[in-house]
């Protein structure tokens, strides 16, 4: 089967031909896979300049934007033009460096390891560069991506992200625990909890800093890297560049951008970002049951590993399928601890369901790409896909199942209604 | 069913065409206390939030703004509960319909200053440094009798430096502060903090209203500052 997704190092014009050529069993639509970004790019480009105009904007003070899954289904590795974006803090004052996707002039940047260690170190990005580096092929995912989707049960405040808060990307640095290693920190017995703090600041100085902590002996650190590269290139500022904590499998928010500080610490971080927000209930919840204020360290916690879901690529309504056979695609991804195994899919609203054919992935956390035939007839069809790994891990067919108050970790069956032309 | 007042559509699409300014002409729907929303609520970020949100509960608005206490809200308790109200109401599950009347902002600039102005500029007008420039002792303010007019109306975007330090932010257009508003303000932070004395005639309605007619960018404002210098 034809895969454009393993072709690492191949540049844009020479993946476009691959994906024009893999567009027939994958979706990659053919007419689109030559297209350039657009060039006039007035909306998206000036709330973060270089981004393309086509982006969906959810904040344009703080650069909250997604993508079109149109754009998305075109590249193998999401462009920096067109990737998500999401910044805690408005890229202005003393943080306007950030509002570009060019890479930030920051040559001068430290990371310090600190905390509960014999041995704390500062260490200059020249040093970084100059370790052993290696590539990770991820899903990058909002976890707030598909949040619209729960207001069918009930609204949930926030940025009503679609499904394009999501981008599979290649990274690359230097291997985390190979680092703290070479460094000779002399850890505490004490530090069990390992946290991660960017170089951004709230405007106002009341706010919470952003940090975020981990157990230090979670097994998803054993695949982190201390990113220096995102796509081939410096990491843009705009994505967290010029060093970003980088956690394959695990949502956005955990891979910490402008990396400044790694702390060993006997507790986790009493940042809002992770004792409040980003966070989901332990337990299923019901709205005007559990609330937004509801939240413990004990009942609920921090939106980390991927959720296994799909996102279908086409057809999508804009491309005016014609009733009869169709060619369904799109991808799936989940946490890359376990492989995917079966993605089903629905032209007839879950009536009669066809297995997918399903692509070997560039790494375990990189997405999927399936294709599997169906019918469409002549009116509105509701396709469906749900991805299945190799644990027994499903994609609910009720995704509002798993609502909770701040809108997280949507993996529901996907759902899309397409039109015939 | 929850339906958005039709003021709101047209500044949505207005987003979604995205032009320069696109997010700072959001506009929330006509209500007691929106201008306060206006005032305090985009200093961290800018008010689609607030529109993608319309619809939740009141009950949910008031979890929301227990967050952003935790995010950095910093407001007396009886602006929280003006800001539930509105909230709650106008961008609550079952809005009323819009209306056509426009509150009557209080014309007394302090208080202006108090809903609008503090939570960058700061209570006592000290700014927060490298975020919002300080406006006690602020050139800028005294550059021509109307460029805080042109500041306050149309917003301002680009680095400015203020008392050695350079500021990069970008302030919001405030055009929906009426006229005698915006004079009373400007009068009231030109007299206020070692400001005062300057010798600048005080502001009126109709100044403000002879700037409100030539409408420019947050970008031209900044030439223009830079022009006057």
């Amino acid at each position: 089967m034809a895969k454009a997704t393993g072709n690492i190092g191949v540049s844009r014009r020479e993946f476009g031909l691959l994906a024009g050529a893999a567009g027939l069993s994958f979706g990659l639509m053919p007419g689109f896979a030559g297209r350039v970004l657009a060039q006039d790019a007035e909306s998206a480009a000036s709330v973060i300049q270089g981004k393309s105009g086509e982006m969906l904007i959810h904040n344009a003070k703080l650069g909250v934007m997604e993508t079109p899954i149109s754009l998305l289904r075109q590249h193998a590795h999401t462009p920096k033009e067109i990737l998500f974006n999401r910044l805690h803090f408005p890229p202005e004052g003393s943080s306007a460096w950030q509002a570009t996707t060019s890479a930030p002039g920051r040559e001068d940047w430290v990371l310090r390891v600190d905390g509960l260690v014999q041995r704390p170190r500062e260490v200059s990005l020249a040093d970084l560069k100059a370790m052993a580096q290696e590539k990770r092929v991820a899903v990058m995912q909002c976890a707030g991506n598909g949040r619209s989707f729960y207001a069918a049960k009930q609204k949930v405040a926030g940025g009503q992200w679609k499904n394009g808060g999501m981008g599979n990307v290649e990274w690359e640095g230097v291997p985390l625990r190979a680092f703290l290693e070479a460094m000779k920190l002399g850890p505490s017995d004490q530090a069990t909890w390992l946290t991660a703090g960017g170089w951004d600041q709230p405007p106002t100085p009341e706010g919470s800093d952003f940090a975020k902590s981990y157990r230090i002996d979670d097994a998803a650190l054993d695949n982190a890297i201390i990113a220096l590269k995102m796509n081939g290139a410096p990491i843009p500022a705009v994505h967290g560049g010029p060093v970003r904590l980088i956690i394959p499998g695990y949502y956005g928010n955990m891979n910490v951008k402008f990396l400044t500080t790694l702390l060993f610490d006997a507790a986790q971080s009493p940042s809002a970002y992770q004792s409040m927000g980003y966070r989901v209930p332990l337990n299923p919840v019901e709205p005007g049951e559990f609330g937004r204020n509801d939240y413990t360290l004990e009942n609920s916690a921090p939106t980390y590993a991927h959720k296994i879901k799909s996102v279908i690529f086409s057809p999508l309504p804009e491309d005016n399928p014609k009733s009869g056979a169709v060619t369904v695609t799109g991808v799936a991804f989940n946490d890359g601890t376990s492989p995917i195994t079966k993605v089903e899919v629905s032209t007839d609203g879950g009536a009669t369901w066809a297995e997918a054919d399903i692509a070997p992935p560039e790494s375990p956390w990189a997405w999927y790409h399936w294709s599997a035939q169906g019918t469409l007839s002549s009116g509105t069809n509701v396709l469906m896909s749900r991805a299945t790994d190799a644990l027994g891990n499903t994609q609910p067919i009720d995704g509002l199942s798993r609502w909770n108050p701040r809108g997280y970790e949507w993996n529901g069956v996907e759902h899309l209604e397409v039109a015939t032309a | 069913m929850f339906r958005l007042p039709v003021l709101l559509l047209p500044a949505v699409a207005l987003v979604c065409a995205a032009d320069v300014a696109g997010a700072a002409d959001i506009e929330l729907p006509p209500g007691p206390h929106r201008d306060l929303v206006y005032g305090q609520c985009r200093t961290c970020h800018d008010l689609q939030y607030l529109v993608d949100s319309a619809g939740i509960t009141r009950d949910d608005w008031d979890a929301v703004l227990n967050d952003m206490r935790q995010y950095g809200l910093r407001i007396p308790p009886e602006q929280r509960a003006d800001i539930l109200d509105y909230l709650g109401t106008y961008l609550g599950p079952e809005p009323p319909p819009a209306s056509e009347v426009a509150e009557a902002a209080p014309a007394d600039g302090a208080a202006v200053y108090a809903e609008q102005c503090t939570a960058c500029h700061q209570a006592d007008g000290s700014g927060v440094p490298g975020q919002f420039p300080p406006l006690a002792g602020n050139p800028d303010l005294f550059l021509d009798r109307l460029f805080p007019v042109q500041v306050v109306l149309n917003g301002i975007e680009g680095p400015v430096e203020v008392a050695g330090t350079t500021y990069d932010s970008v302030m919001p257009p405030f055009d929906h502060l009426s006229d005698a508003a915006i004079a009373a303000v400007i009068n009231h932070v030109r007299s206020s903090w070692g400001n005062e004395g300057q010798g600048v005639e005080p502001l009126t309605p109709a100044d403000v209203a002879s700037v409100r007619e030539k409408p420019l960018t947050p970008e031209q404002v900044h030439a223009r500052r830079a022009e006057l210098q």
